[in-house]
């Protein structure tokens, strides 16, 4: 059953053409890896899947429902996908439980208890521990801040995690914790589209890979399929990342 | 002797326009807030147009001197539109409309410093524009202003010294009566000077405490 579904998705922003024509589809339980060089549309084709970078053409469905229809609701949509940004951005007025509550509360009208119940079990999903619970976010380190986040999306009930980047912000050393806990999710079934710049990472993590360049798909497969990839644009830029230490791309 | 010992008479006089004072800085502060709120989440979210038409008011509170301003409402336009408004109502009114384009400033340049990325990560959680305006932009916006309100305190202040140019009975206006009189200066104005003094403090001492307790943990202010 395909969950998210892209077709022939259009960005430009001025006169730089961002994305030229990306489609994609996630099936329940899957995990795909987005791969790219800095530049290559990553970020935009994400935002784009839930509207928040509206396409110029092209067209995206979540769960059956076309969220580019000009009568769709926009706002409960968004809720079915879990959004995990490139940059650390928890809202800073609240502390960790109180960003994962706010979206239960807020959003989906569930009483108090009943989301400080969901809120700890989920960040327990993610590995933050009581003594966190109240910490604001200016108080945790940068993993823990991304776990916050992750439990943040996860906690609305998402049928989808898109995690952009997650461990790009991090110094180095507080990516594994982040890694694992998606790793974590991903094992358990929760459908996974994930940017990163970590090789290795997406090899052990991806039921599929697919290699972005200049705003367009240029390949993908399996991780095994990949490596031995014949398509020269996709063996350089795996070559050029194999190369690199920790197989990070920077 | 007898100069000074009427000059004592006069004291509790002078202190009621303490009242009257409060009553302008109070009332203006207010309806500055009433008015500079909306207009600073109107100015921060809503449409170019209605941002042009907003500026318009804006401009035109922030570059009319304050004596201008007061006496074109009391004689001018007030009238023209049928009230009659004694000079107390028409000061605060007026106060109060000029604090309101001040201080939508304030809360513009504190909206506009809580970071894009969390209003993004809001949207993405199924927040509408009306939610996200509400639990995260203001409750971090209010926080931010208390700084720049609490010198918009001291400086509504000072300016209501101005109202006594409409007889207001004002801490200022009671001295000049005081001064006129018992032809006495020094000690009039200078009891008055420490009455604002003592006003300017305390207000801006309870703001500052008002912003200790409302501190974000773990945030330093100014290094976002
Ligand atoms: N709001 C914007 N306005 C103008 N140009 C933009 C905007 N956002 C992105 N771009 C441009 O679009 C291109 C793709 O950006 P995007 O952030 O999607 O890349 P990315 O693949 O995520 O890169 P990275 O790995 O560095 O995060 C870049 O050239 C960028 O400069
Ligand atoms: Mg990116």
């Amino acid at each position: 059953m395909i969950v998210l579904r892209a077709e022939d998705v259009w960005k430009r922003y001025d006169d730089t053409i961002v994305l030229r024509g990306v489609s994609l589809n996630l099936k329940k339980g899957e995990t795909k890896v987005i791969m790219g060089p800095s530049g290559a549309g990553k970020t935009t084709f994400l935002k784009c899947l839930n509207l928040l970078v509206k396409p110029d053409k092209g067209r995206i469905w979540i769960d059956g429902e076309e969220i580019t229809s000009p009568k769709a609701d926009i706002t409960r949509l968004r809720q079915k996908i879990g959004f995990v940004f490139q940059e650390l951005n928890l809202f800073h007025h609240l502390t960790a439980i109180g960003n994962v509550m706010i979206g239960l509360t807020k959003v989906k009208g569930m009483s108090k208890s009943d989301a400080l119940k969901k809120a700890k079990e989920t960040l327990k999903r993610v590995h933050i521990e009581e003594e966190l619970w109240r910490k604001y976010p200016a108080q945790l380190s940068g993993g823990q801040k991304q776990r916050v986040a992750i439990a943040r999306a996860l906690a609305m009930d998402p049928i989808v995690m898109l995690y952009d980047e997650p461990t790009s912000a991090l110094d180095p050393g507080l990516s594994s914790e982040v890694l694992l806990v998606i790793k974590e999710l991903s094992e358990r079934g929760i459908t996974s589209l994930i940017v990163t710049h970590e090789l290795g990472f997406a090899y052990e993590v991806a039921d599929e890979i697919v290699v972005m360049n200049r705003g367009r798909i240029i390949g993908g497969g399996s991780p095994e399929e990949l490596r031995n990839a014949k398509n020269d644009e996709v063996r350089n830029l795996l070559n050029k990342w194999n190369g690199l230490k920790d197989g990070v791309l920077v | 002797m007898t100069y000074i010992y009427s000059l004592f008479q006069y004291i509790p006089f002078i202190a009621e326009g303490v009242l009257w004072t409060a009553s302008l800085v109070l009332g203006g502060l207010g309806i500055g807030f009433i008015i500079g709120l909306p207009l600073a989440i109107a100015q921060s979210f809503g449409g170019k147009k209605l941002g042009k038409v907003l500026n318009a008011y804006v401009w035109f509170f922030r570059g009319t001197p304050l004596l201008v301003l007061l006496s074109l409402f009391y004689w001018a336009i007030f009238p023209s539109f049928g009230f009659k408004l004694d000079p107390l109502k028409t000061s605060i009114l007026v106060l109060g409309m000029r604090s309101g384009a001040y201080q939508s400033q304030i809360f513009k340049d504190s909206i506009k410093s809580v970071d894009y990325g969390q209003i993004l990560a809001a949207k993405a959680i199924g927040m509408t524009q009306r939610k996200l305006i509400l639990y995260i932009v203001l409750p971090q916006a209010l926080r931010i202003s208390i700084p720049a309100w609490s010198n918009e305190y001291a400086v509504i202040l000072k300016d209501s010294a101005i109202c006594f140019a409409l007889g207001v009975m004002e801490i200022l206006t009671r001295v000049r009566y005081v001064s006129t009189a018992t032809g006495l200066a020094l000690i009039p104005y200078l009891f008055a000077g420490i009455l604002f003094f003592v006003l300017t403090f305390s207000g801006t001492g309870i703001m500052d405490f008002i912003h200790k307790r409302t501190r974000i943990p773990g945030m330093v202010e100014g290094l976002r």
